[in-house]
């Protein structure tokens, strides 16, 4: 079995936005870690963009109908651009979000991009993953890992503003409130309004002021409605007892402020104007791009400093969630896996939990408690594939492994019936062994993805790619869509 | 007796006090405050006959008192089975700390002293042999002597194992007899069951007492298996006394050199678990066999 100790492998992100869609290619180089008489530890070791697209316009049918052949056209030039042609791109996450995350959107685009890569992975995010692929992106995770502080990301787009809490590189909690620089739109360097958006009108009317279409306004009347987007902004942060306009403005659930939040990170369109060293002094500079976001920004910036908040730098701006989509995306299964060939990738597998706390003793109440899930859970066998996940076995004893191996291959009986392969993704280092006791137990040959050594939480779904470093891990992409539970 | 002792004590704790009184090194005042000191009736010394057990708070309970980032310690503490985060008392460790690390010393030593019990070994249902090393000491003075069988249980292993096979498995105790008590019980079944699932021929597993890794060369040249497969237990350290090593070589000769060994090491409920290593050997031997050969030589074959 030929097995080389590092290889690289060529990852995409797309972010279709609801303004805006970017590209980047990243090579990431995949290493065994372990040293040779340890089992092998398999890491995605560096990561590296080598081309980032330039920032085009979403290609729009209509209002929020994605013209997916255009964004197939857009994703072919960028290739050619970078070099690349699509057998060469080995994994890759397109992620859907705001106004544009529908299912037909995800649909036309699968269709779309079927002959660009071959194991691509579409995922139409909430604004909730949307805001940990940006966080991923901006930085904002690793300096919660390295600098072991909790800090937020908050990524400032058009029309949102992403909130991502990490603590020690996790996401921990996620909350999206409508603020954003192009709610409003402007003449180009001019001062008349050209367009109004919901939200902005709800913070229009909390000022007291009544600003139109097609007026022309002075700085002195745009900022304290820029100041009280940011305020809500703020407000999230600090406490739970919201202001009229921070509640219409939320989008979800507000931030749960389970830890103390003193550092904060901007990413996005705006952050750039965050990190300035003077605001705009006129509304040319203003409306630079047709709306208000280099105000927004450093507005931002005054309310987050008068808060007492510090504000640290992030290493992406308005890349921050393609790069998030592109380098992120990934995950690697432990070493442990137990395949067959021919099963993999794998696109959308439903992930339940059956086990709530502990695993049953017995094989027969393991299986018990299988049956009564996927029979709770409404789960037609002849539909979509479902993976089972774990913490691991009631203890990480051979008897007990092999008493889970049995319950799992009796409770997943009729689902097997379907030829179809038994996934387990269990978090404990035993994925080997499963399987192996999995294989000893069925009666007949069955096909087994047994991937460790990863969390994954309740109802999320998974793809899993094929594998890498001869047959030693899987790329696994969590499609993790809701934090509040 | 204890009574006696203490009115004699008290006796000559006082004759004492009136000689310094005299000769005015003690002032009146002094000397009964000591004297009443001393007249306490139970002493404070701790109780030596006490069967009481020392609690250790939790290992991962972080020491330092007023840290400046808790939370950066914490996470330092999970990455690491070292003794950091144990803070200290001026410039010595806590009682605890120096508490916990004579136990773990204790503990190492035992893994190092104490045979595999009979009792295991039957319940295994493994059949037991001895190395050149008639004891312990002697096992841990003539390394040599652990590397070969005696003369009698070279004769056993001749009469009553079974040739040809293409894996035999050595539980040994080399230097922890708690790793593999601790170990086998969940390695060994997952081990034998990989091999058996992937039809390759095993022979019964045996167990030598104070053996080295060298034995298994021994063993191998009597039986003629293709792959010898020790168990053996590692050089206890103070963070695990119950970590196993296994040693694989492909048909060992008078050529063998160490080079020729594959080794995995780490086994333990900390490191890799005993189960998912006998699932993980077997993926080794596999390997090994495929390649017919072991070591350095099986990676350049990769």
């Amino acid at each position: 079995m030929p097995e080389s100790n590092s290889q690289q492998i060529i990852s995409v992100g797309i972010d279709i936005g609801t303004t805006t869609t970017q590209l980047v290619i990243s090579r990431l180089t995949i290493e065994n870690t372990a040293s040779g008489t340890f089992v092998p530890r398999v890491e995605i070791t560096d990561k590296e963009v080598i081309h980032r697209s330039q920032i085009y316009f979403t290609p729009l049918l209509d209002h929020d109908l994605v013209n997916a052949v255009a964004v197939s056209k857009i994703v072919e030039t960028e290739y050619l651009a970078a070099g690349l042609t699509p057998e060469s791109i080995d994994t890759g996450a397109v992620i859907i979000t705001g106004e544009t995350a529908k299912k037909e959107n995800a649909k036309a685009i699968i269709d779309a991009l079927a002959g660009f890569a071959g194991d691509f992975v579409v995922a139409t995010a909430g604004a909730n993953l949307e805001a940990v692929y940006a966080g991923k992106g901006s930085g904002a995770a690793l300096f919660s890992a390295q600098r072991h502080q909790v800090v937020v990301n908050i990524d400032v787009g058009g029309g949102t503003s992403n909130y991502a809490m990490f603590q020690e590189g996790k996401a921990v909690d996620s909350s999206c409130i409508n603020v954003g620089g192009h709610l409003i739109e402007f003449e180009p360097h001019g001062d008349r309004i050209t367009y109004i958006s919901k939200p902005a009108l709800l913070a229009i009317q909390s000022t007291g002021q009544r600003l139109k279409v097609g007026e022309r306004v002075t700085l002195p009347q745009l900022r304290p409605l820029v100041k009280a987007m940011a305020a809500s902004v703020v407000e999230v942060l600090k406490t739970s007892m919201h202001s009229g306009l921070t509640q219409e403005l939320l989008m979800t659930p507000p931030l749960k402020l389970e830890y103390p939040i003193r550092k904060v990170i901007i990413s996005g369109g705006v952050a750039d104007y965050v990190y300035a060293p003077c605001g705009p002094a006129t509304m040319e500079e203003v409306t630079a791009f047709g709306d208000f976001g280099p105000l927004l920004g450093w507005e931002l910036k005054v309310s987050f400093e008068a808060a007492g908040f510090i504000l640290e730098k992030p290493s992406e701006t308005v890349r921050a969630t393609v790069i998030g989509t592109g380098t992120q995306s990934v995950n690697l299964s432990g070493s442990t896996i137990h395949l067959q060939d021919g099963t993999l990738p794998l696109r959308n597998v439903m992930v339940i939990s059956p086990f709530t706390s502990t695993v049953p003793a017995t094989a027969k109440e393991i299986a018990e408690v299988i049956k009564q899930e996927i029979l709770r859970l409404q789960i037609d066998h002849s539909q979509g594939m479902v993976a089972l996940a774990m913490k691991g076995p009631r203890t990480m004893s051979f008897a007990d492994i092999n008493t889970l191996a049995q319950g799992l291959v009796a409770g997943m009986e009729d689902y097997l019936r379907q030829d179809k392969p038994l996934v387990l993704v269990i978090e404990a280092d035993c994925g080997k062994v499963l399987g192996q006791c999995i294989n000893a137990v069925a009666k007949h040959p069955l096909e087994v993805v047994c991937i460790d050594q990863i969390e994954v939480e309740d109802c999320d779904y998974i793809d899993v790619g094929k594998p890498l470093m001869g047959g030693r891990v899987v790329p696994v992409v969590l499609k993790t869509l809701v934090f509040n539970r | 007796m204890a009574v006696a002792n203490n009115e004699l004590e008290k006796v000559i704790i006082q004759s004492v006090m009136e000689e310094l009184a005299k000769k005015g090194l003690l002032s009146q005042k002094r000397k009964d405050h000591v004297m009443a000191a001393a007249m306490i009736e139970t002493p404070t010394l701790p109780d030596t006959q006490s069967e009481e057990m020392v609690t250790f708070p939790p290992l991962n309970e972080m020491q330092i008192s007023n840290p400046f980032n808790a939370d950066a310690v914490k996470a330092m503490m999970k990455s690491t089975p070292a003794r950091i985060g144990i803070g200290r008392a001026g410039a010595r460790p806590k009682t605890m700390s120096l508490l916990r690390f004579l136990a773990d010393h204790a503990v190492a030593q035992d893994a190092v002293f104490l045979d595999v019990s009979e009792e295991f070994l039957k319940r295994m249902d493994l059949m037991s042999v001895q190395s050149a090393a008639t004891s312990k000491d002697e096992f841990l003075q003539r390394p040599d002597l652990g590397r070969r069988l005696s003369v009698e249980a070279a004769k056993i292993v001749a009469e009553k194992c079974e040739k040809n096979v293409q894996v035999q498995i050595l539980i040994v105790d080399g230097l922890s007899s708690s790793a593999i008590e601790a170990n086998i019980p969940d390695l060994l079944p997952a081990l034998m069951q990989g091999l058996k699932s992937s039809g390759i021929k095993v022979g019964a597993p045996l167990f030598v007492k104070n053996g080295r890794v060298w034995v298994q060369d021994h063993v191998a040249s009597i039986v003629n298996c293709e792959v010898i497969i020790s168990l053996i237990g590692e050089r206890p350290g103070l963070g695990t006394a119950e970590s196993l090593s296994a040693y694989m070589i492909y048909r060992p000769d008078e050529k063998t050199v160490e080079a020729d060994r594959t080794v995995i090491s780490n086994i333990h409920k900390g490191g890799i678990p005993p189960a998912e290593a006998g699932a993980h050997l077997t993926d080794v031997i596999k390997q090994v066999l495929a390649a017919k050969a072991s070591g350095v030589k099986l990676n350049q074959q990769k």
